[in-house]
């Protein structure tokens, strides 16, 4: 079968198979930054936004996404230019292992894109289906928080205590030469 | 005392992040840096580059941004299973396992799922492709301190999810569709699931003496017993016999499993590059233990073996392990195209490895004056189906929670690890540390309060102090001279005053309901700093002519920010910015030797190794600058991007050096530096884990109103991620004291199979925390640094168990601490359930 997909603002094509997930078809298709961290939608490491919903990619059927509008973390910032909810988790060291932390930008992404000013608790109900194992959760929060005053003050620096404020890593992309 | 043959050398589950200093001697143990080597430290002077005070740091102790950072948040970092479209031919891999927990595979009918299309392998313990030879999976220094007990796929299957059978196919999918049709046929045997039964005479075998090899000390197979091991100083045994038996306190404890819930699944990519050279790209914290394996395994030179460690979505001591990697190239040399192996979130649950389960008794006797003559410490570890980490860890329940109290003139611990029909314990963050502490430090609580003394002020009267020398942890050693171990950083005192300051607790109310009490647990927490005696770490430096450096380092960074350690370190040395560091780590071919992410050893060691490498490429900077400036290399520093006269301020910039070096008229040189660092050292870090509770005496149920922890790393390189390693180690401890463990029924099959069924912490789970970094200075370490990684998983068990005890008077030491158990115990005491004192 096919669907269509418009996915960060690109309208897709793909064959696809009935028993897919989302999850499948867009990993397969180089949207990486959603992880599979337990395949049954109990781990939020899939998180990514589907009609503006947050929603697991892992337990979304193919067929259920036909025709949606998809945003992935692909579709925030670039290292070079980050979203201000990025950048709040690069300058609170807001990550460690990072493999959860494409899912809980963007499920921090839909709670302040509906509440723009939320405390900390409700950030935490809002977090709640997205496990981390490796920060206790705290930085997280409060990089959730600060993303909050960023956007209420517009702004998107992330210096991350960098003496120059605006370098870019793009480093360490390639680990192994080719295949035989 | 008895001596084992070998030195059972803990090694443990995982890394730690960030370090830093002011005056660092360096001092090299003789024995670890052998002659002719060309390293740059000094055994009794100053190191160049160590700066006099803390106000003369540059990039250490600083908050830089983590080194992958950015590719993290934009989704651009790549995970093993992320490469996977460099791979057009790529298969995917399905483990089949064994749904018996003891018995023998006689046949596995593979007929069907061979014969489906775009199934491109079928392997079973039946075929030549798959090597039949011992191993241990443990990712340890060789020979492994673990038995030789398992084969790649089994035919003898110990518990319910050994591999049987493996299959390659096209998709996912399709792989899965084709395991279901494979057909195992078992006869099976009696299972064992209980550690205290296992060693009766009668009990089920598991393993016969040809299915070993490199069997541990005090191994004896036929009652089931991997290993046993017995450390003492002074004579405890005396102590018991002289002492009242109100001198005397015994306990007894229960730990449970629990699982690492690591991130990212277990995966691997194995193919055979273009040299005919087997190749992984893997999520491994040992990526040169495991080529050493593998090469063992298939019976290939090392060399011919090459391990590529991507981004990892962390590890927490599972991934010290080579756990997939021999079914994936298996699978592979097949199937002759590329495989990946990646586990499901069940698999990881019931299949791997998780944290022993372990029984303690503890006693100890007291002086008439009240200080604590005689500390015993009895282990009973499960070490499940198999012995990986078996006898280590078990090792580790005394030798990391006993020196705390290193001035007690008698101590012991004695272990007995045993094998049952149930999944293997393995490495994890703490590894045996968590187990040990919770009985040691609730046992020293319950005596200070049974002496009617503050068990806060009990601890700062016989805890560790600087200048002690703790010999419990080398006891069994056969050197244990050698390895006894001064104590030259302690802030325990300043963690206790700090914490109990962050506590409040002068200014904390008992709630108005009289049903409910507000306690305060304290629970002190030791580690090391790698194993001593048995670490290498090394790096290597080169400069481009930009001025900015390459560092080529074997340390596993796996989640915990030690490359971005790596580039303030070797930016500290060389008076360049981190970010004019790149980082490569770690790869086999590309980059020097190193044990692994694990121990707690890779700021200690690999970042002691990367400072090496800096000094050896400064002197070479130096050099340069000094033909440039025509100035004498005495006058020069580095600092700001430059080389400078200290004298004239005269300077040339490290861009010009690298310019001149690399292009210059009259010679040329390629800079660069080389470091490697091991050592017999293993310096503790520190820390007080404070538990404040409110429990309700008529249910059980309690509330953790705040989880405070004061560490001692030494200097921190990097605080936040210091505090990172602080804040997700208790959540960890957190899991452990309160809801984590597995459940199996009672033929040995597992209930808990997924996130849901188990008790890992959400965000609404948590309490609030607060770190506080408590700055010493160890001067064995690279800019003063300990390790930081593994010391806050020890705390929270004990601590809880503490504060309950200070709210409403009972005592628990079985983990998880429940409502239930809270309320059992308050049962138990018969209506004498109000606070102690």
């Amino acid at each position: 079968m096919h669907v269509d997909l418009t996915i960060n603002g690109e309208e897709q094509e793909y064959a696809v198979s009935r028993s897919e997930s989302l999850l499948d078809v867009l990993r397969r298709n180089g949207y990486t930054g959603a992880k599979r961290g337990c395949d049954t939608g109990t781990c939020g490491m899939c998180t990514v936004l589907v009609d503006g919903d947050p929603e697991m990619s892992c337990v979304t059927p193919i067929g259920t996404a036909d025709g949606a509008t998809v945003e992935t973390i692909e579709g925030l910032g670039s290292q070079d230019d980050l979203d201000p909810v990025q950048a709040a988790f690069v300058d609170n060291s807001a990550l460690q292992c990072g493999f959860c932390i494409p899912g809980m930008i963007m499920r921090s992404k839909a709670l302040l894109d509906e509440n723009p000013d939320p405390t900390e608790q409700e950030v935490r109900d809002a977090l709640s289906d997205n496990l981390c194992r490796c920060t206790g959760y705290k930085k997280i929060v409060e990089a959730v928080l600060d993303a909050s005053d960023r956007l209420d003050g517009e702004r998107a620096v992330a210096d991350g205590g960098s003496p120059t404020g605006e370098s870019c890593h793009c480093r360490d992309a390639d680990p192994a030469g080719g295949e035989k | 005392m008895s001596t084992p043959d070998d030195a059972p050398e803990a090694e443990a589950g995982e890394t730690e992040t960030a370090q830093s200093d002011g005056a660092a001697v360096d001092e090299q143990t003789p024995a670890s840096d052998p002659a002719g080597s060309a390293q740059s430290s000094e055994p009794d002077g100053r190191s160049a580059a160590d700066q006099a005070s803390g106000t003369d740091r540059r990039v250490i102790t600083a908050d830089e941004e983590k080194y992958d950072a950015r590719k993290i948040v934009t989704g651009d970092a790549r995970y093993t299973a992320d490469y996977r479209d460099r791979f057009p031919d790529l298969a995917h891999g399905v483990i089949v396992r064994s749904d018996v927990a003891h018995g023998v595979v006689t046949d596995i009918d593979t007929e069907a799922a061979e014969a489906m299309d775009g199934v491109h392998a079928v392997v079973t313990p039946f075929d030549d492709a798959v090597p039949d030879t011992l191993y241990s999976s443990s990712g340890q220094s060789y020979p492994e301190p673990s038995p030789w007990d398992m084969r790649v796929l089994r035919k003898h299957v110990r518990f319910v999810g050994d591999p049987v059978a493996a299959v390659a196919a096209e998709t996912r999918e399709l792989a899965d569709r084709a395991a279901r049709k494979i057909d195992v046929t078992y006869e099976e045997r009696e299972a064992v699931l209980d550690p205290e039964r296992a060693t009766d005479p009668d009990a089920p075998r598991i393993f016969e003496d040809d299915e070993v090899e490199n069997a541990q000390p005090g191994a004896e197979y036929e009652r089931n017993l991997e290993s046993h091991f017995e450390g003492e100083i002074g004579d405890v045994d005396a102590a018991l016999a002289a002492a009242d038996d109100s001198q005397v306190l015994e306990m007894e404890f229960e730990t449970p499993y629990q699982s690492h819930c690591v991130p990212e699944p277990h995966t691997t990519i194995a193919y055979t590059d273009e040299d005919d050279r087997y190749t992984f790209i893997t999520a491994t914290q040992v990526p040169f233990h495991t080529r050493r394996q593998i090469a063992h395994l298939f019976d290939v030179p090392i060399r011919d073996v090459r391990v590529v460690k991507p981004r990892v979505g962390a590890g927490f001591g599972s991934k010290q392990e080579m756990v997939i990697e021999p079914v994936a190239l298996a699978l592979h040399r097949q199937a002759g195209v590329p495989v990946k192996l990646e586990l499901t979130r069940r698999e990881e649950f019931y299949a791997v490895r998780s944290r022993h389960p372990i029984s303690m008794r503890t006693r100890s006797v007291v002086t008439d004056d009240g200080d604590i003559e005689a500390l015993d410490l009895y282990a009973l570890s499960n070490s499940g189906a198999y012995g990986t980490h078996g006898m280590t860890v078990a090792h580790n329940v005394g030798t990391k929670a006993l020196p705390l109290y290193p001035r007690v003139p008698n101590a012991r611990f004695t272990g007995d690890v045993v094998h049952t029909n149930l999944p293997m314990g393995a490495a994890m963050r703490g590894y045996g540390a968590p187990q040990g502490h919770f009985a040691v430090e609730v046992h020293v609580d319950e005596l200070a309060r049974q002496l009617g003394e503050d068990p806060i002020e009990f601890r700062r009267e016989h805890a560790v102090r600087e200048g002690d020398v703790d010999r419990i942890s080398a006891a069994d050693s056969p050197d244990p001279e050698r390895f006894a171990r001064e104590i030259r950083s302690c802030g325990l005192r300043e963690c206790i005053d700090r914490g109990l300051d962050a506590v409040g607790w002068d200014d904390a109310d008992q709630p108005e309901n009289p049903d409910r009490h507000r306690g305060l647990g304290v629970a002190l927490c030791a580690q090391g700093s790698g194993v001593a005696g048995k670490e290498l770490g090394a790096a290597k430096l080169k400069m481009n002519e930009d001025g900015s450096f390459n560092l080529q380092v074997g340390g596993v960074d796996v989640g915990s920010g030690n490359d971005t350690m790596f580039t303030q370190v070797a930016a500290e040395v060389l008076g360049c910015d981190p970010t004019d560091v790149v980082v490569k780590s770690s790869d086999t071919d590309l980059t020097p030797f190193d044990y692994g992410a694990y121990a707690s050893s890779t700021t200690y060691i690999s970042g002691r190794a990367v400072k090496k490498a800096a000094e050896d490429a400064r002197e070479r900077l130096l050099a340069w600058g000094s033909r440039m400036l025509d100035k004498p290399v005495d006058d020069l520093a580095t600092g700001d991007g430059e080389v400078y006269s200290e004298g004239t301020g005269e300077s040339v910039t490290l861009e010009e050096i690298g310019y001149e070096a690399t292009y210059g008229e009259d010679e040329r040189e390629q800079i660069m530096g080389d470091g490697h660092h091991s050592t017999d050292e293993s310096p503790p870090p520190f820390g007080a884990q404070f538990v404040d509770v409110t429990v309700d005496e008529r249910t059980g149920e309690f509330e953790i109103n705040q989880l405070i922890f004061a560490a001692d790393c030494g200097v921190a390189i990097n605080p936040p991620l210091a505090e990172g390693q602080v804040e997700g180690g208790e959540h960890m401890s957190l899991e452990y004291a309160t809801s984590g463990t597995l459940e199996f029924d009672d033929e040995g099959n597992p209930e808990t199979l997924g996130f849901r069924g188990y008790g890992m912490p959400r965000t609404t789970d948590h309490p609030p925390m607060e770190t506080i970094l408590v700055e010493t200075h160890e001067p064995t370490g690279p800019f003063g640094a300990k390790s930081i990684g593994e010391l806050p998983t020890n705390g929270v068990a004990p601590a809880l168990s503490n504060a309950v005890r200070d709210a409403v008077g009972v005592r628990v030491t079985e983990l998880p601490i429940t409502p239930e158990k809270v309320l059992a115990a308050l049962d138990d005491e018969g209506g004498n359930a109000g606070p102690s004192e």
